[in-house]
């Protein structure tokens, strides 16, 4: 029996939320979810997970506060930039706070599963689409 | 006093060959009365001379016993008397002349001095108006320049504002105060204004009844105040005031109205540079507000497309019912989501050509029964709403787009408020109100007429969705139909957006064409 990858999907559209929990656990991944920065950093600290996808305009604290925070940790989860900004600004600034993915909505889910997949298995190194 | 310095020049050297005063140059007025002096002494010495030799003569013997010689002596003596004085009046004539001429040099000089350093003073004046362009600049320029010029004390410059007052915009000197008005046509200042000629006051200013301070300060002394004029338009008053007891003459008035001309010029040129500034800074601002609209409708277009394409992807991947009818639900909401947004931008694309040059129907509409409907819709969006209208409302109005005002202002009160939401219709013979109220925080005054300019934005980088065309697009509809919309706080906190309209006049002007 494999380990399932957990995964956290941040973002405060709530129906971006259901579609993709639905597509992921399709995937075979374990989502769980969060609609805020703030929520976001409180799952990070219960529980240990292998991939955030992280929204950027949110709510009470947004993705950049989220990427920022992470960025000191020494143990932390990779992250996926899933954001409607599509600024090279943007994605350089993701990137330089240590985001390993930037992905730019509205993005093809199976393009989405392959991304985790590929930033998994490379770990640490930047993947941009 | 109309000759050339040149030939005034060559007649003072013929009279000095004549007068006998050989010298190169051009002699002083100082030499010619010491000859003159000179002159005269020998004339009167040599009179003495002669009537002593004359009374000699006679004293010889007695007068019948004059021989022939005497008389011939005597004779001689006589008219080398004459001759001399003959001599002597000439050369006075010659030398009197010679001093008239010299004198009218010396006037003609000091005037051409005068002249040239005026003109020097006023092409240095204009380097120095023409060197800024900025109003404040220019006017520190031109106090500067003026007082170098007439070695005034103090001025000020006063520009015209509402076609009835002058208003002091720059000072130099003197204890008059920025920004303190005159009427025109009172006062020194504001009675230059109004006939337009240069005024001189050389100390009478109370016996004229005129000493107000608008030309100098409400002090004694001698001041001028010169008209602004430039291509036919008053723009203010040039005001100077002499240092001490120095008096202003015709001269000085003359130079200042000479120097009124290039500071009006300069003067309106400093306000077209602002005006231009000013447009360039709307330009800007414009372009900036249009490239974060092309970046909002990025952002707001692809969330909505986000969520439909997980949602169908969804769709296919799971078989229970109850699921698959929510993840529909999804992508039915995102696609009215959708379709709200591109109605919005394409209502407003609308609105901007109609203003342009189509003009909008008005008709008679309920708009009781449109609030009613549209509190239904709002409601079954998430968003209540409470409604406090009479049973029936007329307005003239583009109906279409009176349901996409009330529409706006509700999903704005939701958005940027707080609920309880309230519409409120108050009715009158002639006009009608409509008011959206909320709870949120209010709009800061700052911000009040801004939200309705197209594209802006309170919040550009706020995580609130929304294209910033909504409040310009209930401006926009309110506008053709002759209404008028604004906002202030609600009783007891929050926004009020105030919707006023006109009651149809009577049925013939249901149809009206409105530009």
């Amino acid at each position: 029996m494999s380990t399932k990858y957990r995964v956290l999907i941040v973002d405060d559209e709530p129906d971006v939320l259901l579609s993709l929990r639905v597509i992921l656990e399709a995937a075979g991944f374990e989502p769980s979810l969060a609609a805020d920065g703030e929520t976001a950093l409180r799952r990070i600290d219960e529980q240990p997970l292998d991939v955030v996808l992280l929204d950027i305009m949110m709510p009470v604290l947004d993705g950049w506060f989220v990427l920022a925070e992470l960025q000191g940790r020494a143990v932390r989860p990779q992250v996926i930039v899933c954001s409607a900004k599509t600024a090279d600004a943007d994605r350089e600034r993701a990137l330089n706070l240590g985001a390993a993915a930037y992905v730019t909505k509205p993005y093809s889910p199976d393009d989405l599963i392959a991304k985790i997949h590929t930033v998994l298995a490379q770990g640490q190194a930047h993947v941009t689409v | 006093m109309d000759q050339l310095p040149g030939e005034i020049n060559q007649r003072i050297k013929r009279e000095a060959r004549v007068a006998g005063i050989s010298r190169r140059k051009a002699p002083s007025i100082e030499v010619i009365e010491q000859r003159r002096m000179q002159l005269w002494i020998l004339t009167v010495l040599v009179v003495v001379a002669l009537a002593a030799a004359s009374a000699l003569a006679s004293w010889a013997g007695p007068e019948s016993s004059l021989g022939a010689g005497q008389w011939i002596l005597r004779s001689a003596v006589a008219l080398l008397g004459i001759g001399f004085v003959a001599y002597a009046v000439e050369k006075e004539l010659h030398l009197h002349r010679l001093l008239r001429l010299l004198t009218d040099e010396r006037v003609l000089n000091a005037a051409y001095s005068q002249s040239l350093d005026m003109n020097r003073a006023l092409s240095a004046a204009g380097k120095a108006l023409n060197s800024a362009l900025e109003l404040d600049e220019v006017l520190d320029a031109i106090l500067a320049s003026a007082s170098q010029l007439l070695s005034a004390r103090s001025g000020s410059v006063m520009l015209l504002e509402d076609d009835d007052y002058l208003r002091v915009v720059a000072v130099r000197g003197g204890h008059l105060f920025r920004d303190a008005r005159v009427r025109v046509g009172e006062s020194v200042a504001g009675r230059v204004a109004e006939t337009r000629a240069p005024l001189l006051v050389n100390g009478d200013a109370v016996d004229l009844g005129l000493r107000d301070g608008s030309a100098g300060g409400g002090e004694d002394g001698s001041a001028m105040s010169v008209p602004l004029v430039n291509r036919g338009q008053l723009l203010g008053v040039l005001n100077v005031r002499a240092a001490g007891s120095v008096q202003f003459d015709d001269y000085d008035l003359q130079t200042l109205s000479l120097f009124a001309e290039p500071v009006a010029a300069a003067i309106a040129k400093a306000g077209l540079y602002a005006a231009e500034k000013a447009h360039v800074v709307e330009l800007v601002e414009s372009d900036r507000m249009k490239s974060q609209f092309v970046a909002s409708v990025s952002h707001e277009l692809r969330t909505p497309l986000t969520s439909i394409r997980g949602a169908v992807a969804a769709t296919r991947l799971v078989d229970d019912p109850a699921q698959r009818s929510e993840l529909l639900d999804v992508i039915e909401r995102q696609s009215v989501r959708l379709q709200g947004m591109v109605e919005e931008i394409l209502a407003s694309a609308r609105m901007e050509r109609e203003s342009n040059d189509a003009p909008v129907m008005l008709r008679k509409v309920d708009l009781a029964s449109l609030v009613r409907l549209a509190a239904l819709d709002a409601h079954l969006a998430g968003r209540p709403v409470t409604v406090d209208a009479p049973a029936v409302c007329e307005v003239r109005a583009d109906s279409e787009g009176l349901r996409r005002v009330v529409g706006n202002l509700i999903e704005n009160a939701h958005k940027y408020g707080s609920i309880p939401v309230t519409v409120t219709l108050e009715c009158d013979a002639e006009h009608v109100m409509l008011s959206v109220l909320d709870s949120g925080p209010g709009v800061p005054v700052a911000e009040r007429a801004r939200i309705f300019e197209r594209f802006y934005r309170t919040d550009p980088n706020g995580v609130q969705p929304g294209l910033g065309l909504g409040l310009s697009i209930v401006r926009g509809v309110v506008e053709s139909s002759g209404g008028s919309v604004y906002v202030e706080d609600a009783p007891g906190g929050g926004a009020a957006f105030r919707v006023v309209l006109h009651t149809p006049v009577d049925d013939r002007r249901e149809e009206a064409h409105v530009n």
